[in-house]
Parts: C-alpha cells; sequence; structure tokens
C-alpha cells in the first residue's frame, strides 16, 4: 500500500517507520527540509520537502496513486486542507487526519474527514486510568467515547435480572459468559455469582458502572 | 453592506477602517489577541476568537453578513474560512487573501472563494503576465490575465 504522510513529527515519524517496516510504501512530506535526519536509517521510504498543502507537493510525493493519505502536521487548517484535497481531488481512497483542537471538529465533521483527536483520547485514557482502574476496557470506539468493558458479577448482584443494567444511552449488557459459555442474554436473564458480563458502556457513565458493580471488582 | 473581515494587524485592519469610513457595517474577528479596544476606539466592531471555530463566526454575525474577507496570514486558514463562510453560512460573496503564490491555485470555488487577493502574484502579472501558469481546475476564478481577460478584470477581485 502506497501511503502519504504530511508532518515529520514524533507522530509522523512513528507512523512512517512502522509503516515502513511492515512493508507499505511511505512518502513522508514536511516542510522543515531537517527534519527527514529524523527518520531512522533503515527507512526505506521517500521524503519530500515541502507544505503539504499544496497540490504540486502532494503530486511530488505520489499522491495521483496513493491508497491513503494521513495529515499529521501540528496545524489543523493545514490537515483539513491537504486531507480534503487528498480526497476530493486525487480521490485517495482511505484519509485520515489528526485533530489537535477539539474545538475544531466541526470543520473535520462536516467534511466527512476521519480524524484522531489526540486531547480527547489522551484525557478519556487518563480518566479511565486514575478513576476507573478496575474496568478494564476490552475495546474502545472512536476517541475512546465508547467503551466495552468486561467485569464479573458481584455475589451480592446474583438474582439480579440483565435488563437493571442497561440505561439507554449509557450501559447496554452485550455478552454473557457462564462456566466457560458465552451467549446474548435475554433482559429477563437471572444472573449468578460467577458470571462474567460485557458491557457497552459510554467513558461519561463509567462512574454509575462502577458504583452498579459495587467498585471493588476487577 | 455587512461586512465581515478576518485576520489581524495590517492588510484586515486597514480594509476595515476604510470600509468602515465608507459607510459600510463592518465587523472584524481579530486573530490576535487584546487589540478589541484599539479598534473599538477606530469605530469598529470587533471580536477576538478562532475563526476556525463555527460559533466564533456565528457571534460576529456571519449568517447576516453580503461578504466576507478572510485575510490572514494563514493560506490554511483563510481556505478554511471561506469553506465555512460560504458552505455552513451561505455568505454570498467570499473574498481570499493568498499568502504564498504556490497556494493561489488552490482558492477557487471548491473552497467556497468567489475572488482572491493574491499580492504577488499581481505584480508579476503587471511585469510578466505570460510567466504565470493558467489555473488548472475548471471554476477557478481568474488569476494570471490572459489575452481573453482584459487586465482590468482583475479590479473585482
Amino acid at each position: 500500500m502506497h501511503v502519504v504522510i504530511t508532518g515529520c513529527g514524533r507522530t509522523g515519524r512513528a507512523l512512517a517507520t512502522r509503516l515502513d517496516a511492515e512493508g507499505d510504501e511511505v512518502t513522508v512530506i514536511e516542510l522543515d527540509e531537517t527534519a527527514g535526519r529524523g527518520l531512522p536509517a533503515r527507512f526505506r521510504g521517500q521524503f519530500v520537502p515541502g507544505n503539504g498543502i499544496h497540490p504540486r507537493v502532494l503530486e511530488a510525493a505520489g499522491i495521483a496513486h496513493a491508497e491513503a493519505f494521513v495529515a499529521l502536521t501540528p496545524n489543523d487548517s493545514a490537515n483539513i486542507v491537504s486531507a480534503r484535497t487528498a480526497r476530493d481531488v486525487y480521490r485517495v481512497p482511505h484519509v485520515l487526519a489528526r485533530l489537535h483542537d477539539p474545538a475544531h471538529a466541526p470543520v473535520y465533521t462536516e467534511l466527512g474527514i476521519a480524524t484522531v483527536a489526540s486531547v480527547p483520547t489522551t484525557v478519556n485514557r487518563l480518566i479511565q486510568l486514575l478513576h476507573h482502574r478496575t474496568l478494564e476496557p476490552h475495546q474502545t470506539f472512536g476517541n475512546g467515547e465508547t467503551l466495552l468493558v468486561r467485569s464479573k458479577v458481584p455475589a451480592y448482584l446474583a438474582g439480579r435480572r440483565v435488563a437493571e443494567f442497561n440505561v439507554p444511552g449509557e450501559i447496554g449488557v452485550v455478552e454473557l459468559s457462564r462456566a466457560g459459555h458465552s451467549s446474548i442474554p435475554e433482559p429477563s436473564a437471572a444472573l449468578a455469582d460467577g458470571d462474567v458480563l460485557s458491557f457497552i458502556v459510554a467513558a461519561a457513565s463509567l462512574g454509575r458502572l462502577r458504583s452498579f458493580l459495587g467498585g471493588k471488582w476487577s | 453592506m455587512r461586512i465581515i473581515v478576518i485576520g489581524g494587524t495590517g492588510l484586515a485592519e486597514q480594509v476595515a477602517s476604510a470600509l468602515h469610513r465608507a459607510g459600510d457595517e463592518v465587523t472584524v474577528i481579530d486573530t490576535e489577541p487584546g487589540r478589541e479596544s484599539a479598534l473599538a476606539q477606530a469605530g469598529l466592531r470587533a471580536v477576538y476568537g478562532d475563526p476556525l471555530v463555527p460559533s466564533v463566526l456565528e457571534a460576529a454575525g456571519t449568517l447576516k453578513a453580503d461578504v466576507l474577507v478572510a485575510c490572514t496570514r494563514s493560506d490554511e486558514d483563510n481556505l478554511v474560512i471561506s469553506l465555512l463562510a460560504k458552505k455552513r453560512f451561505g455568505v454570498p460573496r467570499v473574498i481570499a487573501r493568498v499568502n504564498d503564490p504556490a497556494s493561489d491555485e488552490l482558492f477557487d470555488q471548491a473552497w467556497g472563494v468567489d475572488a482572491l487577493v493574491s499580492p504577488a502574484t499581481s505584480l508579476v502579472e503587471m511585469i510578466r503576465p505570460e510567466s504565470l501558469r493558467r489555473r488548472a481546475w475548471p471554476g477557478s476564478p481568474p488569476l494570471a490575465s490572459c489575452p481573453r481577460h482584459p487586465a482590468g478584470r482583475r479590479r473585482r477581485s
């Protein structure tokens, strides 16, 4: 896969190095001509100095036949301009961008450009580690706004119904494991000591789920 | 006319003041903090904020504006502001400043730009119009004058 990346900072460099090691054909565009020196000696990809918002620079990086484009500069508007150009002018099938200021999110959403938002992702993860250590997520979605967590049912909740955990828009029980067998439980199913439940939960409702579970269970 | 001018010291401020003196209702979205009082003294309505945030544009009255001028020192900011002004707020006339002539070809209808001001290109055009390459994309406002576009036409931008 030919991947074009703008921005050769910590993230751009790490992504380029990793993709290159996995066999992808990588081109990195960066304003600062000296930034290419930060790439490891084993990096086999291309380095193109220039401003990634300019079509000529994107073309020099082979955007016309790229399968993916990732905008990772520290400047949100530069990321928006190059990502939209990559998608709409050069028809690159997979376009991703980094979002720095969450206040700029509406622009990306309106343009339909998928983003990785560093600030909300980091904050959601830190809150998780500070407040909800006992609920380690198996999977996170988006920028950490929704999580899939598993937890053992505490003994004092035996006999309760699955439906009692369901809070529309906040918490939903999606799976039940009992004695090594997994199923999607009916809302009316009664819980037993030793059951393990999988919950889909909004990041903001982790505290509520933890209080349901007594907060002592891992 | 209701006009929104976006930018900091220099061109944005000068354009805003001149239009205000000409009798237009001008609001400046200032991208540099702490100058609201100086602008207010000149009789301009000024708000400080990040013009890439839709709520800032809305608070400045972009929904009712007849003209918006994206006049910051960053080409990428001017492009995104123009796009928001046109697509989200439906501003009838969006004018953008180009700082780096290498960005000229980006400033077109696809970004909501109705007209552009590119000082470097305008100067080159006066001296060596044949050196400017024709704009590549359809729907672009004319940038370089060619025999079919008399030089006077550029004045509208």
